[in-house]
């Protein structure tokens, strides 16, 4: 059984239907693409994996390390290993991105974290994704640029070591320096904790610096294309619509257009 | 989050709001909503003796009813309910328990507590004292040092607008002094505690503060009730005066617990030319809570921040008047308060730039952020400016807001449950406050309250979320 598995995954809002049918399997030490076109559901699978209470789940399962976890609490799913960086990261004014660090680790643990071990774990990721010192003391995601919105949900990510990883469009808004940045942190996040990546991206670029050993391709709700990386390189030959076309040629089944 | 905001500016009748939203507003026009007025220096005190102010307080306090506030829009104070038959004023002799449990241990000019009608502890640094500091009871201040307190007794404090304002003015005994004479500094706060220890008590408390000239010090107002049950009121009168020069920063913390403490009291601040208040009420309990609180400038060149926050759970009244009155120019006013509510909470904050003829160059701006934390809560926020002066700018503006559920999800996708999500939202919410109280200790105490707070309001805001 994988790590994360999704299997056959219906969801909507209010309004309609977003996933139809949707399945994943993720292990740790994996690094997965998840491409599609703008408004395909990428960000949708991503809210849902993590519990987000607009989401419905009308049919279809996921389990995590062998739990069933559709029905669990967002923090539960945190708690046992689950991470998602949001592609529009919220403000918390009044507390700093590093008390709210010291309060999402010790929500993972019995004791709470004593203060050097802290200290050392926040310096680490510091180091590693290129930020000040002062960033730390701001408070989170207020008033923060595109870019160190990006870099502060990669921050907590590199601290809270979750098993697996959803990264919802964290290249967009990125320039290339603060791209590669992130990209090598989620690199050396995978080789050196066999962090299991689901990068979600609509661009090819991150992928120049994190290699994916798979690649989903997503449209309107369903997964109509997996490969290697070499579905990237056919992605940036040809272009969504074409694949839309031959897909829909093949399977017969994007039949009611979007 | 939605955001209302509003400016006034004398010359062009348009201002930018610091939150970013524009508008535009006729003077006077938000007046028609509002129910209270500033008191605007009609003091009673004006030569007359403590006796014939008592009598006079006295006399009100037979001709009136007890008050019944009500504003259009289905807003009423009613203190119809005290039934002063029932309750005393009598003498104490001990401090409270929940005195010791809380306030800081942490250092300090001077303390003064009074439990029900009597002073029960006084204490002050003997070096303050040696430099000329007097801190005793009211009365006891009206027997030694009258030429201090003749001045400024009731100066601008009025006797008769209602029934306990009158009950207060005829009746009160024991009552704080405070004088801080000409260039006296001082860094450790004076802690001015009024506390009610059981019910049946009828508190009429009585405070006087003055600093002189150049003075720079500290006010640490405890007002604190046990938790019973049954009856209690609590009539209380502040007036502060600071001289050309001072610098004050006064915190009020309130909390008068679980029982039925009824709180109707006006606080006024008066600062003097060139001088400086910061002045921070925390209000955090009470059953039936009406404050008018007025922080006026008199001289030019005078400066204030009159900061706020209040805390309303359960079926808890809270209504909060709060003036920031310009009598002359230039002078400078920022007014920012926030509350939140849980339960079935009500709460109304009035607030009010007001600036004279001929207070020029003033220029003030005033917000209100509110937090609804539960559906049967409910605060009405009502700004209002009244500019009798053509090269002033008064603006105002604020946030009317319910939990950011998206904040929420954020945090719990990080692992935090539900409840403690919400208690860094609310807590972040008060915080750019709490922190401007500019002392530990305190700044702790009011944390933990708001913390306890949301603790006892858990179910409720659990609800909340899956009802909507
Ligand atoms: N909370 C929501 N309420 C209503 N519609 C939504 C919501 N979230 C997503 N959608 C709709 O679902 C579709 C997929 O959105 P999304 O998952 O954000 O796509 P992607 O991330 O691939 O761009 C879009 O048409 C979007 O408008
Ligand atoms: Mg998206």
């Amino acid at each position: 059984m994988a790590d994360l598995e999704i299997k056959d995954l219906y969801v909507r809002t209010e309004e309609r239907e977003i996933l139809r049918g949707v399945n994943l399997e993720i292990n740790r030490g994996e690094i997965h693409a998840l491409m599609g076109p703008n408004g395909s559901g990428k960000s949708t699978l991503a809210n849902t994996l993590l519990g987000h209470p607009t989401y419905e789940i009308t049919s279809g399962s996921i389990s995590f390390k062998g739990e069933d976890i559709t029905e669990a609490e967002p923090h539960d799913r945190a708690k046992a290993g689950l991470f998602l960086a949001f592609q529009y990261p919220v403000s918390i004014p009044g507390v700093s991105v590093a008390n709210f660090l010291r309060m999402a680790i010790n929500a993972k643990r019995e004791e709470p974290i004593q203060v050097k071990e802290f200290r050392t774990q926040l310096q680490h990721a510091i180091e590693l994704l290129d930020v000040d010192r002062a960033f730390t003391s701001r408070h989170l995601n207020d008033g923060f640029s595109g870019g160190e919105k990006k870099r502060a949900e990669i921050l907590q990510m590199a601290m809270l070591t979750p098993d697996v990883a959803i990264l919802d469009e964290t290249d967009s808004g990125l320039d290339i320096d603060a791209l590669r940045t992130v990209a090598e942190g989620v690199q050396k996040l995978h080789d050196e904790q066999g962090l299991g990546a689901l990068i979600i991206t609509h661009y090819q670029r991150i992928l120049h610096y994190v290699r994916p050993q798979f690649v989903h391709i997503l449209m309107d709700g369903r997964i109509v294309l997996e490969g290697g990386v070499e579905l990237v390189e056919r992605l940036e030959r040809e272009g969504y619509d074409q694949i839309r076309q031959e897909v829909g040629a093949a399977a017969g089944a994007v039949d009611d257009g979007v | 989050m939605s955001e209302i905001g509003d400016a006034l500016n004398g010359s062009a009748a348009e201002a930018d709001a610091a939150d970013g939203t524009t508008a535009k507003a006729k003077a006077g026009r938000h007046r028609e909503a509002t129910l209270y007025h500033a008191l605007h220096g009609a003091g009673a005190g004006d030569g007359r003796t403590l006796e014939e102010l008592r009598a006079a307080a006295r006399d009100a306090y037979d001709s009136l009813e007890l008050p019944v506030w009500r504003r259009s829009g289905f807003w009423t104070t009613s203190l119809a309910d005290v039934d002063l038959d029932s309750l005393s004023s009598a003498g104490a002799d001990s401090v409270p328990e929940v005195v010791a449990r809380t306030l800081p241990d942490a250092p300090f000019a001077g303390r003064i507590v009074q439990s029900a009608g009597a002073v029960v502890h006084v204490e002050l640094d003997p070096a303050l004292a040696e430099r000329g500091v007097v801190l005793c009871s009211l009365q006891d201040a009206f027997g030694d040092h009258p030429e201090l307190v003749a001045e400024w007794y009731s100066k601008r404090l009025t006797i008769d607008r209602n029934k306990l304002e009158a009950a207060n003015a005829a009746f009160w005994e024991g009552g704080v002094f405070l004088h801080v004479p000409q260039d006296v500094v001082v860094q450790a706060p004076f802690q001015i505690v009024y506390a009610i220890d059981r019910a049946g008590i009828a508190q009429y408390g009585r405070t006087l503060v003055v600093g002189g000239a150049n003075s720079d010090f500290r006010v640490h107002e405890y007002d604190l009730a046990e938790d019973f049950d049954g009856q209690a009121l609590h009539a209380g009168a502040f007036e502060l005066y600071l001289q050309d020069g001072a610098r004050c920063r006064v915190a009020q913390l309130q909390d008068w617990g679980s029982g039925e403490v009824y709180d109707a009291s006006t606080r006024l601040v008066s600062i003097g030319r060139d001088a400086y208040c910061h002045w921070l009420p925390a209000l955090l309990g009470g059953h039936l809570v009406r404050q008018h609180l007025e922080l006026v400038v008199t001289e030019p060149g005078a400066d204030m921040a009159f900061r706020g926050l209040f805390f309303a759970e359960e079926h808890e009244h809270l209504d909060v008047f709060a003036v920031d009155l310009h009598e002359t120019g230039p002078s400078g006013g920022d007014v920012h308060w926030r509350g939140a509510a849980t339960g079935e909470s009500r709460a109304s904050f009035e607030g009010l730039i007001q600036i004279d003829p001929g207070a020029q160059r003033t220029h003030t701006y005033l917000q209100i952020h509110s937090m609804m934390l539960s559906p049967r809560a409910r605060i009405d926020a009502i700004p209002s400016v009244l500019v009798s002066a053509d090269d002033v700018s008064a603006s105002h503006g604020g946030t009317v807001g319910e939990l950011d559920e998206s904040a929420i999800f954020y945090m719990q996708s990080r692992g935090l449950d539900r409840a403690a999500a919400v208690r860094v939202i609310v807590e972040g919410f008060f915080e750019p406050l709490v922190a401007e109280l500019d002392d530990e200790a305190l700044e702790e105490v009011v944390r933990e309250k708001v913390a306890a707070k949301l603790a006892a309001a858990r179910e409720d805001i659990e609800t909340y979320a899956t009802s909507r």
